[in-house]
């Protein structure tokens, strides 16, 4: 039989209790630990529910919870569920399970638009200078992915695979270039952005994101039955009547600003866009229906899941989430290859 | 006659401007009559076939399907009149073949439905009616060439199109699915539905479909019923070599075969060279 047929009835309470492991443990662990007790003492007072009431909470476990801990999880849930659900749609748009959001230059702009902002300097004059500047990298690079691209009206899609691959060197390239005229301390802060986390990552990064990435998803998950569509190809797609060019170009500007958003609150985050869809497709099955639904989940929780374990298996160092994700994830992956593998024979 | 389901006119089809690979090509079809379109490789089939889905669009010309031009109809519009099977799919990401057939249903939502109990009661009756609903659940890719076509051909059949376009449907099945492919498609006709189709196996092709399109050199050289195009004068002309067309006194049915070319004889000499034993 097929792998990847679990029904909802199973996979849905997985995901769920995951999910909210995963964030406990990200509210519980770090620099000081937290009993539980206390973690939802503080949740009840903050929303007002008469619960709990005689747990005493220090006022230092309470900006810690409230302050540092709370955004960043909310950050860490965000970005992750961003990355899963638009890897899925730009595995979808590609009919290709190897491309990941970044594909189409959405890193590499981003990384130009932040080293720009470091090197200037007004990465300093505000919290949100280097994240819009990364912004309007990412953007610009998928814009001028898609015009060099694009001949006649149409968008050939291996055409755009190839393009955005050539952008991301020459940008990688433009980096490099700008780097190499920065001092020490520059590069420094820079490579700290590179390698994604979610350390210091406050309120205002949460509600920076919070509009472009869940409107996104919202989105992605009303064109779930689309994507079942179009990732059977062009010729597939159009001869039952979809107008292919419109929902590809929608789908990828959705996805790509969600990526965008996401890699600019927390940095260059790889593996989470490739590979929880892959999970997800192993464990769910290839309907867009269950998988989105259930990468958003998944990505959501790996990369809180993740960035909690990165607080603690080195401690006092904090390993940041980038290495982490990487670190966690292939070996289950691979580990999930091979089982499939097996099952498929 | 307003029973016309397929008018063109004048139409030239190619893949690049200039470059015809079909040439001011004219034709009717009538509500169900199952037309094969045979021909060499290469002669433009399977463009022909394109261009009159909309696919490629055509170089100059005008194809009207039911009284409307399909210039003018909306990709939804188009795939409420016409299916498409096209050749050689790849299906990939592990899709069972419910999940493909449901995909026939598309053309019939708005962007915002989903599937309602009667898309699935279709999906199933047109996997039932092709044998394949006790693979419903199984991967496509998964499947031996004549399951997927089968499940293919029951997308098709859930689009509940009053037009039917196949691509080389029966081509690498064994005899039997051959001909059910075949079958099917005349038992459609029968009932109604218009069925075009690029065939190779032209003794099937006689035997079942109501008319033949003999394709060649970027036109159509012969157009009528089987008896009437296949001659061995049309099909030599047509493929370029001698062809013989004989009919078989025991089934009825029609019997092709080709006479080796001309220079058969120059080929031999290389037999050496290419199985290694002409050293000395």
């Amino acid at each position: 039989m097929r792998v990847g047929n679990l029904p909802n009835a199973i996979v849905l309470p997985i995901l769920t209790v995951a999910f909210l492991g995963a964030v406990f443990l990200s509210m519980a662990c770090g620099q000081i630990d937290i009993p539980t007790e206390n973690i939802l003492a503080t949740f009840c007072r903050s929303v007002g529910l008469p619960f709990l009431s005689e747990v005493p909470v220090t006022p230092e476990q309470e900006t810690v919870l409230l302050h540092i801990r709370l955004p960043r999880t909310l950050v860490g849930l965000m970005v992750g569920a961003g990355l899963g659900t638009s890897g899925v749609v730009m595995q979808g748009i590609f009919s290709n399970p190897l491309a990941d959001p970044g594909v189409i230059g959405v890193s590499s702009g981003a990384a130009v638009g932040a080293v720009a902002a470091i090197a200037f300097g007004f990465s300093e004059t505000s919290l949100f200078a280097l994240p819009i500047s990364a912004l309007c990298g990412a953007l610009a690079a998928v814009i001028l992915t898609v015009f060099l691209a694009m001949r006649h009206g149409k968008i050939p899609m291996m055409t755009l695979l190839l393009a955005g691959v050539v952008v991301g060197m020459m940008l990688g390239a433009v980096t490099a270039g700008i780097l190499t005229v920065l001092s020490e301390q520059i590069i420094h802060q820079y490579l700290f952005w590179t390698i994604g986390g979610l350390d210091y990552r406050r309120w205002d990064h949460v509600i920076m994101g919070v509009g472009p990435i869940l409107g996104g998803i919202a989105v992605m998950l009303l064109m779930a039955r689309h994507l079942n569509v179009l990732v059977l190809g062009d010729v597939e797609a159009r001869a039952v009547g979809m107008p292919v060019a419109k929902y590809r170009l929608g789908l990828l500007a959705v996805a790509s600003l969600v990526t965008a958003t996401g890699v600019c609150i927390s940095g260059n985050i790889g593996f989470v866009g490739l590979v929880v869809p892959h999970m997800m497709r192993l464990i769910v099955g290839p309907d867009h229906r269950r998988l989105l639904p259930s990468s958003l989940l998944a990505g959501g929780t790996f990369l809180v899941f993740c960035d909690a374990v990165g607080r603690v298996i080195a401690y006092p160092t904090e390993v940041r989430v980038g290495i982490m994700t990487a670190f966690i994830g292939t070996p289950y992956f691979l580990w999930l290859l091979r089982r499939s593998r097996n099952t498929m024979q | 006659m307003n029973d016309v389901v397929l008018a063109v006119e004048g139409l030239s089809a190619g893949y690049q401007k200039n470059i015809n690979i079909l040439a001011d090509v004219s034709f009717a079809v009538r509500q169900g009559e199952m037309v094969g379109l045979i021909g060499p490789n290469g002669a433009g089939k399977s463009t022909l076939l394109k261009t009159l889905r909309g696919l490629l669009e055509p170089l100059s010309g005008r194809v009207e399907i039911e009284g409307s031009e399909t210039s003018n109809l909306s990709s939804r519009e188009f795939a409420c009149e016409v299916a498409y099977l096209q050749q050689d799919i790849e299906i990939s990401f592990g899709y069972s073949a419910r999940e493909i057939v449901m995909t026939g249903r598309y053309p019939h939502l708005h962007w915002w439905e989903k599937e309602s109990d009667e898309d699935i009661r279709i999906a199933d009756a047109c996997m039932a009616y092709t044998g394949v609903q006790d693979l419903a659940e199984r991967p496509v890719h998964m499947m031996s060439g004549g399951q997927r076509q089968r499940v293919l051909l029951a997308k098709v059949l859930a689009q509940q199109t009053p037009l039917l376009f196949l691509d080389e449907p029966a081509t690498g099945l064994d005899i039997f699915y051959q001909e059910e492919i075949f079958r099917f498609c005349r038992e459609l006709c029968d009932r109604g539905k218009t069925v075009l189709m690029v065939v190779h196996e032209i003794s099937l092709a006689s035997k079942f479909c109501s008319r033949l399109m003999l394709v060649g050199g970027g036109r159509i050289i012969s157009d009528g019923p089987p008896s009437m195009v296949m001659t061995s004068e049309n099909l030599s002309h047509c493929y370029g070599v001698p062809v013989r067309v004989v009919q078989n006194p025991m089934t009825g049915s029609v019997e092709v075969f080709t006479e080796p070319p001309p220079d058969a004889g120059r080929r031999a000499l290389l037999l050496d060279t290419i199985l290694g034993r002409g050293k000395a």
